[in-house]
């Protein structure tokens, strides 16, 4: 995958962290390696926080993406995302769930598990904490390092790039092949 | 050489009913004469007439029964209470047009299977044009086994008999021994000699002169002379004798498919659960599926119309993703368009109409990605559609503005080909957030520059916060110090933007990039028109 992590299929990742620690830029990230591969993805966006100007600036073909947008209500967007998990063909499901994690009972996670498994799908949670606890296959958290700004003169007059780096909290296979530091533009 | 096909089903409007409710197939069954309170009248019911305002039993009379019921001595013309007489087991059914018409339909339909020149011959018959079916199928017998193979799998049980005339195949259709019968070529007349009379289907008059005449087969018919009976019965009786020798003179009629292929259920108790429609609509679906598949249609809309306790209609259209022929999608797909529209009463009649194309059968490239199948799709995204409403469902598409959160919605519909993004999106060296056209061609959005390391920076994503939150705001000049309770710890901007102001939609803002005291780095925005200011979202 490259730079980024790579969620893997039939398994659930997760990925947490506070806000602008760039778990969304990761999201992205992942988002346009399966699209950029042909394939479809979908999003489950629970508060409605994704932008596709972003999403197109980072380089998502938009066609390829099912977007999911759940009102703010945790439980749709974990019944759309099951439903989602269930249809074999997609690459990669990712469940947003913004800032507030609801609580998922560990038969439903377990229910979740086994079915990425059966068809094959990569399930991406995001969000601010850990949701599916041991039936996620790997779990990251990102943290922010830095800031860069820029602008012509001495005041700075807009944002260059943020710094994040990532830490793993639970992977089945080892260390992570990525590198844990990640520049992203704005 | 046999020319013509002829396909016929006995006791028609009893077939179409059992191909409705198969389970009265082994038992005798009467259909009972139409009646003034059409298909609703219940199994037991009789239609009853008012006489000066007083109500009064009308006589049920029977227009069809089936071979079990015949056997039972029970006949067309009777009345029920004299069928039940001679048949206490009988099962009655009210004859209901949408049965015998989606029937008719079916046998024409499957018919048109095996060859694609039919005729309509009335209720239970259809005639095929087998010329050129030899090289194809193969001897006759064998293309009577098709058609029978056929008509079977619409659900209807046929005799079919093959000659060189349309009304020579009807009588070997009719008397044939078998479910296939071949009458060889110059064998007409010979075989139709002993016919009864009766199977021409004469006018009443013109059956009555020939019985007068002690004509009773139509070998009689045959042998008597052409000119004697021009004389004295004219063109009927020419008809008649054409008939009798195995000739037709009428020209043949080709049937042509309607748009729309229906088929109807007439419901004996109101429905107002929508679990139990689902097993109505399985099966009608069933049957119209059963139909699209015997001629390897399948349908790329329907239409649900659904009779109301009320007196009125609910309809409703649900356009199919992709052509298909399974009824398992389809049913799924009604169900949920009914959940979310349901019928304001219910329900007594269900009608289904597809509406029918010839698919063409594709195959998936080599190096084509996997993509869900159109069914599984097709059936997610209506149950998403269901759960989240269809307007919160789709592909974004970015609008050509230059206002920052300016986006549609399109139906999810993936191409079905990978294209390489990255040489595209690499071109150019427009800097960050440059004012550039916004369209959905990620080649025209601004590339990413190269970090002095050579490591190539991603795209930081803007969480929204959707509608744009109103926030307190301190400021220092131009400059935000304070949002809300939190100090801000560094910032940068103003960015500025201004669209449509040629339109009422004016708008025109400045953008901040702001660190706040607890770490969020989120976007502000002051709207230079109103002066307020808004939390656009979060950096992330």
């Amino acid at each position: 995958m490259g730079q980024s992590m790579a969620p893997i299929r039939g398994e659930i990742t997760e990925i947490v962290g506070g806000p602008s620690s760039g778990r969304t830029s990761h999201l992205l990230a992942c988002l346009r390696d399966v699209v950029s591969r042909g394939e479809p993805a979908a999003l489950v966006d629970t508060e409605e926080t994704f932008d596709p100007r972003s999403a197109a600036e980072a380089g998502i073909d938009l066609r390829r993406l099912l977007w999911v947008r759940c009102g703010s209500h945790r439980d749709v967007a974990l019944r759309a995302a099951d439903m989602l998990v269930r249809c074999p063909g997609f690459a990669l499901v990712a469940l947003d769930l913004g800032e507030r994690v609801p609580r998922l009972p560990t038969t439903l996670a377990f229910r979740l598990k086994f079915a990425v498994r059966r068809t094959d799908v990569a399930l991406l949670i995001v969000g601010r904490q850990r949701l599916t606890g041991s039936s996620a296959a790997l779990a990251i958290e990102t943290l922010r390092e830095g800031i860069e700004w820029t602008g012509p003169g001495p005041a700075p007059t807009r944002l260059a790039r943020v710094r994040t780096t990532t830490r793993v909290l639970r992977s089945h296979r080892g260390a992570p092949g990525w590198p844990p530091s990640h520049w992203w533009s704005a | 050489m046999s020319r013509f096909g002829c396909v016929l089903v006995e006791h028609f409007d009893a077939a179409a009913v059992e191909r409705c409710e198969p389970a009265l197939r082994e038992r005798p069954l009467a259909i009972l004469n139409p009646s003034v309170d059409g298909p609703k009248v219940g199994r037991e019911g009789a239609p009853t007439a008012k006489i000066n305002g007083a109500p009064t039993a009308s006589i049920n009379m029977i227009v069809e029964a089936n071979a079990a019921a015949r056997e039972q001595t029970v006949r067309p013309g009777m009345t029920e209470t004299e069928a039940r007489a001679r048949c206490p087991m009988l099962v009655t059914r009210p004859w209901v047009e949408e049965y015998a018409v989606s029937a008719r339909h079916a046998l024409l339909e499957a018919a048109l299977a095996v060859s694609p020149r039919i005729e309509d011959g009335g209720a239970g018959l259809a005639y095929v044009d087998t010329v050129g079916l030899e090289r194809l199928i193969g001897d006759p017998a064998s293309i009577g086994r098709r058609l029978v193979y056929q008509v079977r799998a619409v659900g209807l049980t046929a005799r079919v008999g093959l000659a060189a005339s349309r009304t020579a195949a009807r009588m070997a259709a009719a008397n044939g021994s078998g479910a296939v019968t071949v009458i060889p070529p110059g064998r007409e007349r010979a075989m139709l000699a002993r016919v009864s009379l009766a199977a021409l289907d004469l006018t009443p008059d013109l059956a009555a002169t020939l019985g007068g005449w002690g004509v009773r087969t139509l070998g009689e018919l045959a042998a008597l002379p052409r000119e004697g009976l021009a004389m004295r019965l004219g063109p009927a009786g020419l008809r008649a004798h054409d008939l009798a020798l195995g000739l037709d003179r009428d020209p043949f009629r080709p049937w042509t498919p309607p748009p729309f292929w229906e088929e109807a259920q007439g419901l004996e108790w109101e429905i107002d659960s929508l679990g139990v429609l689902a097993g109505v609509l399985e099966t009608v679906l069933e049957r119209l599926c059963r139909r699209l598949g015997a001629v390897a249609l399948a349908a790329d809309a329907l239409e649900i119309r659904l009779g109301l306790a009320s007196g009125g209609h609910h309809a409703r259209d649900v356009s199919l993703a992709y052509p298909m022929s399974e009824v398992k999608p389809m049913l799924t797909l009604l169900v949920l368009d009914l959940e979310a529209h349901p019928p304001p009463a219910a329900v007594t009649r269900v009608a289904i109409s597809a509406h029918p194309i010839r698919t063409q059968a594709g195959q998936g490239g080599l190096w084509q990605p996997p993509a869900p199948a159109p069914r599984d799709l097709v059936t997610v995204l209506a149950r998403l559609a269901a759960l989240v409403g269809a307007d919160n469902l789709g592909s974004p598409v970015l609008v050509d503005s230059h206002r920052s959160d300016a986006f549609t919605m399109l139906a999810f519909s993936p191409p079905s080909g990978p294209e390489s993004l990255d040489r595209r999106g690499r071109r150019g060296g427009h800097s960050p957030r440059q004012d550039s056209p916004a369209l959905d061609d990620p080649a025209r959005l601004p590339a990413l520059p190269q970090h002095p390391t050579g490591e190539r920076p991603q795209r930081l994503a803007l969480r929204r916060i959707r509608p744009a939150r109103r926030a307190e705001i301190e400021t220092v000049g131009e400059q935000p110090v304070r949002v809300d309770a939190l100090h801000v710890i560094a910032c940068a901007g103003p960015w500025r933007a201004s669209g449509e102001w040629w339109d009422t939609r004016a708008w025109a803002r400045d953008e901040w990039d702001v660190v706040l005291g607890d770490g969020a780095l989120c976007r502000l925005a002051r709207d230079r028109l109103t002066g307020h200011w808004y939390l656009d979202g979060f950096y992330d």
